[in-house]
Formats: C-alpha cells, sequence, structure tokens
C-alpha cells in the first residue's frame, strides 16, 4: 500500500514539473479546425494577424468641434511617434508628405495610364487637356506646382485609383462622425489580433496617452476586435476567479458539515487535484500546448473527481462493529462498490474519448484532459486513499442525518415515478413540435455587451471600415505570380466596380504593380530626344508651350532607367505597411498570398457572381468571413454532436456487456435519457439557442449521471442478492444514499454559480449541468425498479 | 376646412405684406434671394467657362451643359475641349471622364464641397447649407442680384478666396471662382427654355 503512495507522489512530482513547464495560449486557434480548407486557411491568417484583427477605432468626443479635432491632430502625431501602431488614420493628410513624394518620384512605374498610347503625340495632348481642365478650380492646387513635372497627370491618375470608395466625413482638417459629435481615428496596431498581451499594453498605452485631453473634458471612446479579445479576457479571468472562490468555500463548508474533519476535507482534495495537474500535464505532452478555454471547461470535471473521493471517504467508513480491524473500511469498500466507480469511470471516459477524434484542437484538448483527469482522479480515490484514510473520513458530522433524509427521499421517490415519466414524454414531444434549440453560433459564445457593440458598430459606420467581410485571396509560388495573379482578378473586379455591382476593392498592385506590369509601363517611355518632338507637336496651339516641358522631358527620361519596385525594395518607405497588409510573403513552404479586401456596400454581392467573374483566375478563392465562420462553427457543432452521439451508443454498449441485463440497462440509461430531454425541453422552451457548450455539459451531465444510475442499480441488485436484512447492509445503504446526496449537492452548487455568470460560456454549462445532474439522482431514485428497501 | 383655408390665407397675406414691406425699404437679403431662386425647382443651361491660371500660356475656354433638380441634384457635363461629366446627388459625387468613373462622398472632400455648395446651393435656394459654408453679402434686387461667398472655414479659404454669382430674378446668370493665388474662373450661363414637356418646368414657368 505504500508503494502506491510513492508512485502517486512520484507521478504528482512529474505532472507537476510538466504542468509548470507548459505554454498556455488564449487565442482563436482551438476554435478553428486543426486541418483547415483553402478558404478556412485565408481566414485563420486572417483572424490571427489580419488587419481586421488589428484596428482599434478610436472616437473623441465631448466639447467644441475645434477643441475635438485640435486633439485629433496631435494626439494623433503623439500615437504616430508611440511605434505601437503601424498606422494611424485621422484624416490629417501631412502625414502622407513622405509618401506623396515617394508615388511622385515613382509615377512611370506606378501610373495605370502609363502606356505607348499615352505618349503618341495624340495621347500626349488629350492627357495635357485633361490635367489642365483641373487648373483653376480647388482640385487644381495639387497639381499646379508639379505641372510642368507631370503635366499627363500620372499624380492625379494614381491618387484617383487610390481614392477609398468609402471614407470618413473630413471637418476642421480631421475625419468625424457622420451621426455624432465626435472626432474618429483608425489605428492598427502592430501586435497580432491574437497577441492579447501586445494588443492589452496598446489599448493601456493609448488611454493613459489620452489623460491630457481627458483634463480639457474631452472623452474618449475605443472600439475595435483587440478590445473586445482583451476585455473579454479581463472579463472571464475575473468571473472564474470570482466563481472558483465562491465555489470552494460553498464546498468546503458543505463537506466540513458533512464529515465534521478538516482532515476528511483535505483528502477529499486530492483526487481532484491529481485529476488537473494529471489533465494539464498530458495534454501538454499530446499537443505541446494547453489552451485556456481547455483549462477553462477541463476544470468543470472537478465535479466528477470530487464525486470520487466523496463516494469513498462516505462508503468505505467502517462498519460500527465492535472489533473491527482497521483497513476493513477500504478492502469492502473495494470490493463492494469500487466495480460501480469503476463502470462509472468507463462511461464517462466514453463520452469524452470521443471528443478526442474531433478535428478541432479545442474539443480534442478537452478530451484528453478529461480522460486523463479521470483516470488520475479514479486511481488516486482507489490506491492512495485507502492508505491515507483506512476507513473513510473519521468524523461523522451530519453524514447520519443526511443519510436517515436522502434515505426517506429515495423511498418516496418511486411514487413519482409515473408523474416524472410522463414529464419526460412530455419533453420528448416537446422537443419533437419545437424547432431545433441546436442554433447557437459563435457570437453566443462572447461575452461582449450590446452597449459596445452598439458602440463598434457607430465607430464602424464613422470611418467607413464597416466593410472587410468578404475578400479574394491568391497565391502563387512567389512575389512576381502573386502580384500578376492580383492585376488579372482586378481588371475583372474593375468590370463589377463599373457595372455598379461593387463599390470598389484594395489591391496591392496599385502600389505595387507586379514586374511584369513595370516593365511594360518602362518600356511605354520614349527617349528624350523622341519625346521632345512628340511633345512639340501635341503643344501646338496648346496650354502649355512645349519649351517649358523640359522637366517633364528629363523626369520621363530618368524613369526610363529605374529598377523594378519590389516588396523588398519597399521597405523602410511609407508604402510598406499599405502592401504587406495586403501582401503576405510566402514561407515555410507557404506560398505568397494576396489578398484583396472588396467594399460591397450595403446591398453587399453574391460570392456566386464574384465567383464567375473571377473563374478565370487561376486558384482565386473568394472568401466571406461571416458565412465562413458560421460555417466552421456548424461543422464544430455537428462533429461535436456526432462524437457525443457514438459516445454516448458506446456507453450503452459498455453498461450492457457489464450488466448483462437488458432490464438493469434499461434502468440505468431510462433516468440519465429522460434528465437529459427534460433539460433540453426547457431549455428549448426557453428559447435558449444551444451550442457547443451546452453539448459539453450535456456530456458532463451523462458522465455524472451515470454514476447515480449505477449505484442505484447497485443498491437494488444488492437488494436482490441478500435475502433478508442486516444491520450493516441497511447502514451502507445508507452511506450511499448520503454519498449520492453529498456528491450532488456539490456539483449543483457549483455549477448553478457558473448558471449566475454574464459570460456564456460558463452561463451555457452551468445552465445544463446543474438541472441535469439533479435531476438525474432524482430520476434514478424515482426510476429504481423492484420493492424500495424501506416499503418492505 | 374652411378654417384651415382661412388660416393659410391669412399667413400668406402676412407674408406677402412683409415682402412688400422689406421691398419698400430697399433690403434684398438672402433670404428673400434664396426664397426666389427656391421657386424654381429644376432647370437646364449651357455654359462657357473661362478659366486664367497663371502657369498656363493662354486663357483655356471650357463648355457644356448644366442641370439642377431640387432638393439636391446636380449635374455638369462639360463638352468642349472634353467630354466629363460630375453629378452630385445628396451627399455623392460621381465624376466619369472617358471611361472611368469614381464616385465619392461629398462631405470627405470638403475643398470640393465649397465650389459643389457654392453652385448646388445657389441654383437650388438652399439657404441654409449657403450660410452653413460661406459668409455671404447679397447686392442688388430682385431683378438684378449678386451674391457674394467667402469661406467661413480658414482651411478652406486656403482653397478658394471667393465666389460670385450673379443673376436676374429667378436665374444664375455668372458664376466668378477667384483662388487664393489670383487664378480665376469664370462661368457664363444660359438657361435652357425649352422645357415645356416637362410639368415641372411648365409649373415654374407659370409661377414666374
Amino acid at each position: 500500500m505504500a508503494r502506491a503512495l510513492v508512485v502517486w507522489l512520484l507521478a504528482l512530482l512529474a505532472a507537476a514539473f510538466v504542468t509548470a513547464r507548459s505554454h498556455y495560449v488564449a487565442d482563436l486557434s482551438a476554435f478553428l479546425p486543426s486541418a483547415p480548407s483553402a478558404e478556412q486557411a485565408v481566414l485563420l491568417d486572417q483572424l490571427r494577424s489580419g488587419v481586421a484583427a488589428r484596428l482599434v477605432l478610436i472616437g473623441i468626443e465631448g466639447s467644441t468641434p475645434a477643441q475635438r479635432s485640435a486633439a485629433s491632430l496631435e494626439w494623433g502625431r503623439v500615437l504616430r511617434k508611440s511605434g505601437l501602431f503601424e498606422s494611424v488614420n485621422n484624416g490629417d493628410n501631412s502625414q502622407y508628405e513622405s509618401l506623396g513624394t515617394f508615388l511622385f518620384e515613382h509615377r512611370y512605374l506606378l501610373s495605370p495610364a502609363v502606356d505607348a498610347q499615352r505618349f503618341s503625340v495624340d495621347g500626349l495632348r488629350s492627357a495635357i487637356d485633361e490635367t489642365v481642365s483641373l487648373l483653376g478650380s480647388p482640385a487644381g492646387a495639387m497639381i499646379k506646382p508639379v505641372l510642368l513635372r507631370d503635366p499627363t497627370g500620372e499624380t492625379v491618375r494614381m491618387a484617383e485609383s487610390m481614392l477609398p470608395a468609402s471614407a470618413p466625413r473630413t471637418e476642421g482638417g480631421v475625419w468625424v462622425s457622420r451621426s455624432a459629435e465626435r472626432a474618429v481615428l483608425l489605428a492598427t496596431t502592430r501586435a497580432d489580433g491574437s497577441d492579447l498581451d501586445g494588443q492589452q499594453h496598446a489599448l493601456e498605452q493609448l488611454r493613459d496617452g489620452f489623460a491630457p485631453y481627458a483634463a480639457q473634458g474631452l472623452k474618449l471612446v475605443v472600439s475595435g476586435a483587440g478590445t473586445f479579445a482583451v476585455a473579454s479576457r479581463a472579463q472571464i479571468k475575473h468571473e472564474v476567479e470570482r466563481l472558483a472562490i465562491a465555489g470552494s468555500a460553498a464546498i468546503v463548508l458543505l463537506m466540513w458539515l458533512a464529515f465534521g474533519s478538516l482532515r476528511a476535507l483535505a483528502i477529499a482534495v486530492l483526487p481532484v487535484g491529481t485529476g488537473v495537474l494529471a489533465g494539464i500535464a498530458t495534454v501538454s505532452l499530446a499537443f505541446g500546448q494547453v489552451h485556456g478555454i481547455t483549462l477553462g471547461f477541463g476544470t468543470t470535471l472537478i465535479g466528477e473527481a470530487v464525486d470520487y473521493a466523496i463516494y469513498y471517504l462516505i462508503q468505505a467508513h467502517a462498519p460500527l462493529v465492535a472489533g473491527a480491524e482497521r483497513g476493513s473500511g477500504a478492502r469492502r469498500w473495494i470490493v463492494r462498490n469500487w466495480p460501480t466507480v469503476r463502470l462509472g469511470l468507463w462511461t464517462s471516459l466514453c463520452g469524452f474519448i470521443a471528443l478526442i477524434f474531433s478535428g478541432f484542437p479545442g474539443l480534442a484538448q478537452l478530451g484528453v484532459f478529461s480522460v486523463a483527469g479521470l483516470i488520475a482522479a479514479a486511481l488516486t480515490t482507489r490506491f492512495v486513499l485507502p492508505v491515507l484514510a483506512p476507513d473513510g473520513a473519521p468524523g461523522l458530522g451530519l453524514r447520519r442525518q443526511l443519510g436517515a433524509a436522502t434515505g426517506r427521499a429515495a423511498s418516496f421517490a418511486p411514487r413519482l415515478r409515473w408523474p416524472l415519466w410522463l414529464l419526460a414524454l412530455a419533453a420528448l414531444g416537446l422537443l419533437l413540435w419545437l424547432p431545433s434549440p441546436w442554433r447557437g453560433d459563435l457570437a453566443s459564445l462572447s461575452p461582449i455587451s450590446s452597449d459596445a457593440l452598439k458602440l463598434d458598430a457607430q465607430l464602424r459606420g464613422d470611418v467607413g471600415a464597416t466593410e472587410g467581410g468578404t475578400l479574394v485571396a491568391l497565391s502563387a509560388s512567389d512575389e512576381a505570380g502573386v502580384l500578376a495573379l492580383a492585376e488579372q482578378a482586378g481588371a475583372r473586379l474593375d468590370r463589377l466596380v463599373t457595372e455598379g455591382a461593387l463599390q470598389g476593392y484594395d489591391t496591392p498592385v496599385r502600389l505595387l504593380p507586379s514586374p511584369a506590369t513595370q516593365a511594360a509601363r518602362r518600356s511605354a517611355l520614349p527617349d528624350a530626344p523622341e519625346l521632345r518632338g512628340r511633345v512639340a507637336q501635341a503643344a501646338v496651339d496648346g496650354p502649355i508651350k512645349a519649351e517649358r516641358l523640359e522637366p517633364f522631358i528629363a523626369d520621363v527620361q530618368a524613369a526610363r532607367s529605374q529598377p523594378t519596385l519590389t516588396r523588398a525594395s519597399l521597405q523602410g518607405t511609407p508604402l510598406a505597411t499599405a502592401v504587406d497588409a495586403m501582401l503576405v510573403p510566402g514561407r515555410d513552404g507557404k506560398p505568397w498570398r494576396v489578398l484583396l479586401s472588396l467594399q460591397t456596400g450595403e446591398r453587399g454581392i453574391p460570392a456566386d457572381r464574384l465567383r464567375t467573374a473571377l473563374s478565370g483566375v487561376p486558384g482565386a478563392q473568394v472568401v466571406q468571413i461571416s458565412t465562413e465562420l458560421g460555417a466552421l462553427y456548424s461543422r464544430y457543432l455537428r462533429e461535436a454532436m456526432w462524437q457525443a452521439g457514438l459516445g454516448a451508443l458506446a456507453v450503452c454498449v459498455l453498461l450492457g456487456l457489464y450488466l448483462r441485463s437488458w432490464r438493469r440497462l434499461l434502468g440505468v440509461v431510462e433516468p440519465i435519457a429522460a434528465a437529459v430531454l427534460v433539460v433540453l425541453a426547457a431549455l428549448a422552451l426557453h428559447g435558449a439557442a444551444l451550442g457547443i457548450l451546452h453539448l459539453v455539459g450535456f456530456l458532463l451531465v451523462v458522465a455524472i449521471g451515470s454514476n447515480y444510475a449505477l449505484f442505484f442499480d447497485q443498491l437494488r441488485h444488492a437488494q436482490g442478492s441478500v435475502s433478508g436484512s442486516d444491520d450493516s447492509n441497511e447502514s451502507d445503504d445508507s452511506d450511499t444514499l448520503a454519498s449520492l446526496a453529498l456528491a450532488n449537492l456539490t456539483i449543483v452548487i457549483s455549477f448553478a454559480l457558473l448558471a449566475l455568470s454574464s459570460i456564456p460560456a460558463l452561463y451555457a454549462i452551468g445552465q445544463v449541468v446543474a438541472p441535469g445532474t439533479l435531476l438525474c439522482l432524482l430520476l434514478s431514485a424515482a426510476f429504481v425498479r423492484g420493492t424500495p428497501r424501506s416499503a418492505v | 376646412m374652411n378654417t384651415l383655408r382661412r388660416v393659410l390665407m391669412a399667413s400668406a397675406c402676412a407674408l406677402l405684406v412683409i415682402g412688400t414691406a422689406r421691398a419698400a425699404t430697399g433690403t434684398f437679403d438672402l433670404a428673400q434671394l434664396t426664397q426666389l431662386l427656391a421657386s424654381k425647382r429644376s432647370g437646364e443651361a449651357t455654359f462657357v467657362e473661362k478659366r486664367e491660371v497663371s502657369v498656363l500660356d493662354r486663357t483655356v475656354m471650357t463648355s457644356g451643359r448644366l442641370s439642377f433638380e431640387a432638393p439636391d441634384t446636380f449635374v455638369r457635363e462639360n463638352l468642349k475641349p472634353q467630354r466629363e461629366r460630375v453629378a452630385v446627388v445628396g451627399n455623392m459625387v460621381t465624376m466619369s471622364r472617358g471611361d472611368r468613373t469614381r464616385s465619392v462622398a461629398l462631405d470627405t472632400v470638403p475643398e470640393a464641397s465649397v465650389i459643389i455648395e457654392a453652385i448646388r446651393g445657389t441654383l437650388t435656394g438652399n439657404r441654409e447649407s449657403l450660410q452653413k459654408l460661406f459668409e455671404t453679402n447679397v447686392s442688388g434686387n430682385a431683378e438684378r442680384w449678386a451674391l457674394e461667398l467667402v469661406p467661413r472655414d480658414a482651411r478652406l479659404r486656403a482653397q478658394v478666396a471667393t465666389v460670385r454669382v450673379s443673376g436676374q430674378k429667378a436665374e444664375v446668370r455668372e458664376m466668378l471662382v477667384v483662388l487664393p493665388d489670383g487664378d480665376r474662373s469664370t462661368m457664363t450661363i444660359e438657361p435652357v427654355l425649352a422645357r415645356a414637356a416637362s410639368p415641372a418646368a411648365a409649373g415654374s414657368g407659370a409661377a414666374r
């Protein structure tokens, strides 16, 4: 027996070591498939590092418009200098000066209008006319100073192609809201969307940096994906801590009342602690990392592990027979009750093993965690507890009373049998009649308040960032290839823009055309003597005399030998950030990728129409983020339901094999199935949208409930085999009932606390498990077949 | 019914009296001018625009068509020397040149809104819009008037120094835009009267 203790201690030490060295992650990856489709891979990239995940929407409210715009201008400059943001846009165009210079110097490589025709005599004449038509109006202010270097207006053409389809209202030199008294800014963090610590740091700095303006009476509002993620994390952490403390306190109090001994209490915690450590260590070894979500849901298996300890401590209590030898209680428990607990363990494992084969790391980790944790907890109960507490819990506490009360309740319960049967039948009917409640979506997992969502929608409307829902993804083995594809796709999208089906789209090739396009534009530029001759002809009777256009001829001559722009040569220039947001370089065998984000307007555009339009572009993928996310979650849920179904089937087979009686099998399955039906029907009636977390909750109900049902089966079976009644048997039964009642109380209390949480994930699990397990116990008692003992 | 009519008649008379009183004192103000202009719900005109720009070697002439329709539609179409079209409907500006078309929201480019509101606001008699953007000064009388517009916002004054619109009765006849660097454009407007087929035009004709 002491050997068991040594092995346990060593295992505990090893698990603690692995746990301490584990890598904990908290990004979205748990919800994303491990073998994604091509569309999902794009989605994953976007969620992890895409621009949308890094956007921070900022509003400055209060005070006067003049003060708001002054604050926006000054603070914008401060934020740009902070280095935390890749870009900070607020309508202040002075920041684009260096960008403008760069574009102007490379206009003959970048302007979409440059071709051989443009540099013919006719082309030059009409281009000059067009440029001149802008002079004498405010629009001409930009080109007037450079007219003699750029008479064909390539600067205008570049600006035109880069003009966003939807932009914020501008007043007093900064962006302002159209719907509220507010200046708006749009920042992009350097930290990835999945780097929550980086996001949190940037947001904290942002809020701290606003202090001087707050002192002037201005008010800051912030929103965006990062803000939500950071806030949710903080909220979940805070609430989990609060609930854990409240739950632990309640359970400690309960156990103390039951056992009347701190020693028993300490022993009761051992299987749970061992289970959690073993679970984390196994997940860490199997997956290389432990997901925060796994930890959060996984620790709910405490519910079942605590039960093991309670069963042992109460049931192994030495019979109150004089002269009973020390340790006889443990030996008797191992013979009488351990097989039942073991069977309960097997059935629980069936449910959770099914999850291990999930294509979603989050579910698979949860499966591994639960399986390892439950095995460890059961082994601890079986081998370690008999050493530490050979005769169960030493103290008596209120156990007697609990046992007696439970006994009375249990003997009364069978009278409720028919009403409860009817209730279960009604539940089944209701479920068949009501629409399926399994319609939870990703949004239902989010703890974001509706006020925060409303503010987010307003700010997005203000800055024109309502889009980002539809992407076209292109990939190729190298930079030149993927940019050429982007140009092909762009030509097709342009047609949709002309037809009015699309408002616009963002593409990197406006800033970085493919090398082939750049070469074609360069070769369209005539040499100086040739150009001089054509300019002379084109300028006849024109508004600008030919001899004044020498600066133009010199610039074109210089552009003829300009090196081709590449992503690498753009690094360090003002264009780099903008290009990097749309062009993802290939590395580690992954291809180069271009993401074109479409501005579809409020009506949107059907994906099919886009696919048809892009059909000639090799490998073009149309990704609609919300559709894709929805599909992903439905797949997740479908897969989990399927696995849970298989698990339930495995449980039945296992029970059947062990019990070797249809009648007994029915007796065990009946109360669990009825409890699940009733809870499900109640939730459906209540209008709840059920999702993955409810399913996990039901899995837990089955795992825990099967123990109750098996104990009742054991009780009834023992009655059948042991004829007559002796005192020791009666006290055993009373102990079993007391242990069941206590185990159930702990679970109902801890999960009822979860059901009070404001976080949907915790709320969902609590809402299912607390009533589910209570019903399981009640129904197990009510549906027990044969004559209840006290009625004899 | 009768009561309502009487009330309406009474207020109409009151307005008439006030109007006459003002006319009698000889102050023709923005309220009266915009009221006069607003009486014309839609219209069409041809224009010739002459631009004098320091950097160019000769003045540039452009000609084309203008049309407007209350409350907020305005279209300018250049026919010579190149075809070009700018259509403003509400807050959306659509520019077409050759085979290229671009749309932008007017409020995203305040410097463009100065020019557009100066002409659209005047043609449709939108007093509120004019007063929001400009310091206004009306001279002359209903027969022959001039409206001087200076942008209120200093940033916009750096783009456009003044706009001077002049006209006769409900017709805008000339628009002069002076830029801060002295460049100027003068647009001479000739109303097209042949719109008898349109009931709206017939209505406004009757009102005159």
